[in-house]
């Protein structure tokens, strides 16, 4: 299957459940992305992405009691992470630094993130095809 | 711990709702109370929020205690105080007065917003500056001998160094460690990932920007650059610098002066210049990708970070040194049998240092304080046929998590868990005050119920054999109360 037909089984994780709700709607008319899961903290979102196995998880930066930058790093120690896009309300360069930093393969603003994944999803892609 | 919980101490009704609406708006998470007295008794640690909101104040006093508390956290989140009531009061609370700012009333979105950030910013620097060693990389490998001779020899020079090795193998750990030798060490040591930001952001963010400068820059603020003056400027992921981009860097290093974005006026620059990459540069210069003579203007002087397979030696250095780390910030901590070290040894690790401080922090959420035994590894890192014996039993991610903070209660939970007695508490030679002991255990539980029923508060009454209007009333009383707990319980009622 070619990168622009493959299906990310994705895993929503937020402490706002408007966002979560937001999200849902907003992704499931984007036939690249199957939603199998979506979890409020950084634990669910550990324990889920286990549990689901999922290709990709849209994480929240900022949540109660473990972040996602926590989240992050614990996750690419599971066997076969998936890939892990932080989604912040904040989109500058220091978050984006942050989330590098963690592991985060990339970034997205939650003010559009709807329209830009996609373009992020190819870049991964690319990055994956050239090693 | 990147947190979204802002608490507002307001005693005004009215105002504390608005607050409450647009912090929900711009993505926090509000805990609105109209009094703190209790907040330090109720198992709650000053990290919990990213910042306190001080409106009107009730209790004088118990917001000078409360204020103590906080303060004994290195880490507390900033005052951002609203009311006039307090005249002075980072004065007033000794705070340095980045720790206690005054709001404007009514509220800005803008200054709010842009406090609520720096206030994340500054707790996620702290923890980075808590978790990179600056006295160099670890380890008595020849490989990383020879780094730690070369970083002393360039470290007095402000020889330009180029840092090239795989991802994860630390070359800003390199880079901090040549920054703390050399003579700027008292000075700025700003790092700069020049992959992680988009190419129109780049050039603002590196050099800054004067007012009206772009859409949206509605202050002049300082680049990189600038605010390493004096210091050491570390251009992380330099090969991944868009090409227009590399003319400009090329100029300030070759002429030692730049123009803000928007700006006329050219400015001297004093910074040593560390770049690091995880690209074959000359690989990229063929491919037309890279300038061949910003090439040779950064490779001065070359130091490369040994992958891990090429340094297997140092594992047993690194783990305790990365242990170390994670007790030093509160993040829990494990110990590896040797065993488990002789397995780690036959890995591969292509995420370098990286992916084995990813491990050892996963270790420790997952079995805290205990000595993980091979069979406890992920499966990747055991070898191919490995055939696991009893793995340790792994407490839920959060049972691990609160387990590793609170170490009496997470004792008594895993001797519920082994469906043993539950221990008899032990009174320390201090003795300790009742009530606030047992409101912390209160408190504590009732968050464990709600993390296990996911937030709804009818099924942690449940779990915790209560009336669900009695939960509700603890919830407020201990400043727990999610939105989403409360419609889930609007939504059964």
């Amino acid at each position: 299957m070619s990168p622009e037909k493959m299906t990310f089984r994705t895993l929503l994780i937020d402490d706002n459940e408007a966002f979560l709700t937001l999200a849902m709607h907003l992704l499931k008319a984007n036939p690249r992305l199957e939603i199998v899961g979506r979890g409020y903290t950084g634990f669910d979102a550990v324990r889920m992405s286990e549990a689901l196995k999922p290709d990709l998880i849209l994480m929240d930066l900022s949540m109660p009691g473990m972040g996602g930058l926590q989240a992050t790093r614990l996750i690419k120690a599971q066997d076969a992470p998936p890939i892990i896009f932080i989604a912040s309300h904040h989109n500058d360069a220091e978050h984006r630094e942050h989330s590098a930093r963690a592991g985060a393969d990339g970034f997205l603003s939650k003010q559009d993130f709807d329209t830009t994944i996609d373009a992020l999803l190819n870049e991964i892609n690319t990055e994956m095809a050239h090693g | 711990m990147a947190e979204s919980r802002v608490l507002v101490l307001d005693a005004d009704e009215e105002r504390a709702q608005s607050l409450r609406s647009l912090l929900q708006f711009i993505d926090y998470a509000p805990v609105v109370q109209d009094r703190c007295g209790h907040l330090a008794a109720s198992g709650a640690k000053p990290a919990d929020w990213v910042a306190v909101i001080v409106g009107k104040v009730l209790d004088e006093s118990a917001l000078n205690g409360f204020v103590d508390w906080l303060k004994r956290d290195h880490l507390h989140p900033p005052l951002l105080v609203l009311s006039e009531q307090l005249g002075n009061a980072a004065a007033r609370f000794d705070l340095h007065e980045s720790a206690c700012i005054n709001l404007d009333f009514p509220l800005k979105y803008a200054q709010l917003n842009e406090l609520l950030k720096r206030a994340g910013l500054t707790r996620m620097e702290r923890e980075v500056l808590d978790t990179v060693a600056s006295k160099g990389p670890t380890g008595n490998s020849s490989a990383v001998r020879r780094v730690r001779r070369m970083v002393e020899q360039v470290a007095s020079f402000d020889t330009t160094v180029l840092i090239t090795g795989e991802s994860g193998t630390g070359k800003e750990v390199v880079a901090r460690a040549i920054h703390a030798q050399s003579r700027r060490k008292d000075k700025p040591f700003v790092a700069v990932n020049c992959g992680a930001i988009p190419s129109e952001l780049l050039e603002s963010e590196l050099f800054g920007h004067e007012k009206g400068a772009f859409t949206g820059a509605i202050t002049a603020r300082k680049g990189r650059f600038e605010l390493a003056d004096g210091g050491t400027l570390f251009l992380d992921e330099i090969g991944d610098m868009s090409l227009p981009m590399q003319v400009k860097i090329l100029r300030a290093l070759q002429e030692r002066s730049f123009e803000r974005v928007g700006g006329m006026k050219s400015q001297r620059c004093d910074v040593r210049v560390i770049a690091a990459t995880h690209r074959n540069l000359e690989d990229a210069i063929v491919k037309g990708s890279f300038r061949e003579d910003l090439y040779y203007r950064l490779n001065v002087f070359p130091i490369e970070t040994p992958p891990m397979r090429e340094r297997l030696e140092d594992l047993p250095l690194l783990i305790e040194d990365i242990i170390g780390q994670l007790e030093r910030a509160s993040r829990g901590s494990v110990r590896l049998s040797p065993e488990t070290v002789n397995v780690l040894r036959a890995y591969h690790w292509p995420g370098n240092v990286r992916e084995l401080s990813n491990l050892v922090e996963r270790l420790a959420v997952l079995h805290p304080g205990a000595t993980v035994r091979p069979q406890d590894l992920p499966s990747r890192y055991k070898p191919a046929g490995f055939e696991a014996t009893e793995p340790l039993a792994e407490t839920s991610i959060e049972q691990a998590f609160e387990r590793s903070e609170r170490p009496i209660l997470s004792e008594m939970r895993v001797m519920d868990l082994l469906g043993q007695s539950k221990p008899d508490p032990v009174l320390p030679p201090a003795g300790v005050d009742l009530k606030d002991h047992i409101e912390h255990i209160e408190a504590s539980l009732i968050k464990q119920a709600l993390a296990q029923s996911g937030g709804v508060v009818a099924h942690a009454a449940k779990l915790l054999n209560t009336r669900r209007t009695t939960l509700v009333e603890k919830l407020r009383k201990y400043g727990l109360q999610r939105e989403d707990a409360e419609t889930s319980c609007a939504n059964e009622a």
